[in-house]
């Protein structure tokens, strides 16, 4: 994949309204658009037991409902409620989509999650994650 | 009979760049081995060392999940369109001590 992706303000407000909303579970789910320009984010359920600190996309077969519409899959987002907006070992263990962005988000400083207390607010990254578990850090251009 | 298989994302490389293709087999097993006929690899992409489907393929033969009817015995009824997805998922993984001023 290329080293940049294209993620308009409001879906980037989007994702982090799922996330607060799932707090203190991990959200995830699917952003689909065409040539590195996300134009939709798909909320999916974490169908994971342990939500807080893991997530499981439930809904995979979106990805062909995407493919169907002639767009492409950019990006697969989650959260991590607690800890940065970096993949962790867990993340890049679990990677299996090297030619798409992997969208994280962080609450970690977030005031409406930390009851109004948070200095910074929300953080949001993108990375690429290889099968060898190299990451290597997307550029996110509005 | 052929079989459409679905191939979105990570594992088209192992098919030539193609993502949906057709397939003859009664049971997902000869499915993937008469893909592997064709391209050479393939099922090493999508099955273990035992000869299991790996642990983070999903494969859904219609509306069903083969994992839970019988992974590569899984019956392919006529005409069925066969998904192959690679998971996702992953997480933080363990929760981080709390902060001090929380």
């Amino acid at each position: 994949m290329t080293g940049r992706l294209v993620l308009p303000q409001a879906l980037r407000d989007e994702i982090v309204a799922h996330a607060r909303a799932e707090a203190p579970k991990e959200c995830c789910g699917l952003i689909a658009g065409r040539e590195g320009r996300a134009t939709r984010v798909i909320r999916c359920t974490n169908a994971s037991p342990t939500p807080e600190v893991r997530y499981t996309i439930a809904e995979l077969r979106r990805v062909i409902e995407i493919e169907d519409a002639g767009l492409e899959l950019v990006a697969i987002y989650h959260s991590h409620p607690r800890s940065p907006a970096y993949p962790s070992p867990t993340d890049r263990r679990e990677a299996h989509w090297p030619d798409t962005a992997y969208v994280l988000v962080s609450l970690r400083y977030d005031a409406p999650v930390l009851g109004g207390k948070g200095p910074f607010g929300p953080e949001l990254h993108a990375y690429a994650i290889s099968d060898r578990d190299a990451v290597r850090q997307v550029t996110l251009e509005s | 009979m052929k079989t459409i298989v679905r191939l979105p994302g990570a594992l088209r490389d192992a098919t030539g760049g193609e993502t949906k293709l057709a397939a003859a087999g009664a049971t997902l097993g000869e499915l993937i081995a008469d893909i592997d006929r064709r391209y050479p690899g393939f099922a090493e992409r999508v099955l273990d060392g035992t000869g299991a489907l790996r642990s983070y393929v999903n494969v859904y033969i219609g509306e069903v999940d083969a994992r839970t009817h019988g992974g590569t015995r899984a019956p392919v009824p006529d005409g069925a369109e066969v998904m192959v997805i690679p998971a996702m998922a992953g997480g933080a993984g363990a929760a981080p001590p709390r902060s001090r001023a929380a």
